[in-house]
């Protein structure tokens, strides 16, 4: 992760803060893969932005985790997903029912207990 | 069962009837009042965690239905907070300010109706920046959105709380173009040419005729907005820019007043951030990789970091976007002020149409990872921050962070500070890192943000945005004649809002009978 932030463009707070040139990757979203369906869709609508290439999360799970990008993992349960997902964890805030309903919750946590995905 | 948090005046009974009227109203899928919900829309970043507590929370995905909800709310003289997507982390993110408010999630209202011609979207509080990026990628639309260091949130949310981005369009709530609100009593009013019917220029012209009232409904509790425009940057034919290292404390003072006049004179349209080396360490390391030592890092640490990273103590990127041949001058314009000023180091970017582009917020681009700062302690992190609006001056950018890095040391507190520009001033942001599972550094955490709440009232520098805690203390400094503001701001609220139903205490207003005013 480090090539993430050899450039540091960050935040404090709400205000701009950046320096130097960020090679970053593309954000992966839906329109990146057109053609998914199911729990991979939702999985890139609700989860991708911080648990994709350039996230915070998987920025974070990196320190002490491989592959820390979770579409990577195997043995990932579909109970543990969705319990760390309402509850939150270490950082990461909880993810209440009127933003991922208890169905698209249940999908996403099928997807990624189906992993690992191969990209 | 833990207690349920319960509205001033509430019994368990009386809020199950109000569950049950919501559920009436909107469906038994749209209400969420279990234990689990709770949690749920709880301020992961609270420094304190027995306040702000909601009840339970609603999710209307409709106009008609956020009407229906709060004819609900004034039947039970229910208190209702409204959240776009709730990311505001540091704010207060999905949490009220009230206990036993419930939360509105309007997360489920995302609908996008872009005109791809003039570049301006409708949008509903759903959209998060990620959506819009997607709706743009997929359509291969010539446009760059303005985006936030945590882009995880609503377009329209943090144009409604001022937050800003990168890019010539970074100060989102001045690229609001009309909104649609639902005011608290229930009824649908559309502002800016939206209160003409039929009108092709609701996104377009932002004022209609008569009084303009799209500020009326930014950082305040007196309606609810469902849809509002947005003015996106088309993409320019080039970018063009430098970072820019500047090696003491003291370089401050010659930035801002290079910087300033630049950017007034709008050769810079963009606006330039001034930070310190911590963000890089923030976002790239814990501090245990550091030092063990506690209190505000030590100078042999803060050259560690410099040194691993290639930082000044002061870092500012600029960028001019546009037709290329205007940002080559430009650019050869901003190179020689620089250079006139003794930076450490200085490094070109460029980019045309066609090339590679860089994915940060420079192009418009959403990103989360800046947010990797909150683990810089370890343990469950957070952060809040104080940020005052000070003069465009470097005098007074140097003695505001020469007051300020001395109360961090006092706190003992790693220092993360940045001056950031709008074109007639700077925004003095402070971030305030730390972790909630030291129980000694919380309690630290109040009596600090008070401090620098004290010191910038002494100057006369008031915040532009706070967290939940400190929003009556940060209403408070705006006192000229007796506080006159409030009770304007008490005045509009007790018209708009005679049951005191919507966000009671959202920016220090409080509905009459409720908080300060009872």
């Amino acid at each position: 992760m480090k090539r993430l932030v050899a450039g540091a463009v960050l935040l404090a707070g709400a205000a701009a803060i950046a320096q130097g040139p960020a090679p970053l990757p593309k954000p992966e979203t839906r329109a990146s893969r057109p053609t998914a369906t199911g729990g991979e869709a939702l999985y890139l609508e609700h989860c991708a932005m911080c648990h994709g290439p350039n996230g915070m999360g998987t920025g974070l799970l990196a320190r002490r985790v491989q592959p820390a990008l979770l579409e990577e993992r195997k043995g990932l349960g579909a109970a543990f997903v969705i319990a760390v997902a309402r509850n939150g964890i270490g950082n990461m805030p909880a993810i209440p029912r009127g933003e991922v309903s208890d169905a698209e919750m249940k999908a996403i946590a099928g997807y990624l207990a189906a992993g690992p995905h191969a990209k | 069962m833990p207690d349920i948090p319960l509205p001033p005046g509430f019994t368990a009974l009386k809020l199950t009837q109000a569950r049950r009227a919501f559920e009436s109203a909107l469906g038994a899928g749209k209400v969420f009042f279990e234990d689990l919900d709770r949690v749920g829309y709880h301020d992961k970043f609270a420094v304190n965690d027995t306040a702000h507590l909601p009840a339970g929370a609603i999710g209307p995905t409709t106009v008609e239905e956020v009407q229906a909800a709060l004819k609900v709310a004034n039947q039970f003289r229910l208190p209702v907070w409204p959240i776009s997507r709730g990311k505001n982390l540091g704010y207060g993110a999905t949490a009220p300010l009230m206990s036993g408010s419930v939360v509105m999630d309007l997360s489920g209202m995302k609908k996008i109706v872009f005109d791809e011609e003039f570049g301006t979207v409708l949008l509903e509080p759903g959209v998060g920046f990620y959506d819009l990026y997607d709706y743009i990628q997929a359509r291969k639309l010539p446009y760059w959105l303005s985006t936030p260091g945590n882009s995880w949130g609503s377009v329209i949310g943090n144009a409604l709380d001022r937050g800003v981005g990168y890019t010539p369009y970074g100060e989102n709530t001045k690229n609001l173009c009309g909104l649609e609100v639902v005011l608290p009593t229930g009824e649908v009013v559309r502002t800016g040419m939206g209160a003409f019917k039929g009108a092709p220029t609701w996104g377009a012209y932002p004022f209609g005729f008569g009084p303009a009232w799209d500020q009326l409904f930014v950082q305040s509790n007196f309606g609810i907005v469902t849809k509002a425009n947005m003015w996106l940057m088309p993409e320019p034919e080039s970018l063009m820019g430098m970072d820019v290292e500047f090696d003491r404390p003291e370089d401050l003072k010659p930035l801002v007043d290079v910087i300033g006049p630049l950017r007034r004179e709008r050769v810079l349209q963009q606006s330039p951030s001034i930070g310190n080396w911590m963000r890089a360490a923030a976002v790239a390391t814990r501090r245990g990789e550091w030092t063990d030592k506690p209190g505000a890092l030590d100078g042999s640490v803060i050259d560690a970091i410099r040194k691993r990273f290639g930082l000044g103590w002061w870092g500012v990127s600029l960028r001019v976007y546009g037709r290329e041949a205007v940002n080559k001058a430009s650019y050869a314009i901003l190179e020689k002020a620089m250079k006139a000023i003794g930076p450490l180091s200085l490094k070109p970017t460029t980019w045309v149409k066609g090339q590679p582009m860089e994915f940060s917020g420079w192009t418009g681009t959403p990103i989360t990872f800046p947010m990797q700062s909150a683990n810089w302690y370890g343990g469950r992190g957070g952060h809040i921050g104080f940020s005052p609006i000070i003069p465009q001056s470097g005098t007074a950018a140097l003695a505001q962070f020469q007051r300020t890095y001395a109360r961090y040391k006092e706190y003992g507190m790693d220092y993360q500070g940045s001056f950031a520009f709008g074109e007639r001033h700077l925004v003095n942001v402070n971030a305030m890192i730390f972790n909630k599972d030291d129980p000694a550094m919380m309690a630290r955490i109040d009596p600090f943000f008070r401090q620098l709440v004290a010191d910038a009232k002494a100057q006369g520098y008031g915040e532009y945005r706070t967290h939940l805690d400190y929003m009556d203390l940060v209403a408070d400094s705006y006192d000229w004649n007796g506080g006159a503001l409030r009770r304007l701001n008490e005045r509009v609220k007790d018209a708009l809002d005679p049951n005191g139903i919507l966000a009671p205490g959202k920016s220090g207003i409080w509905p009459k009978g409720q908080g300060r005013r009872k």
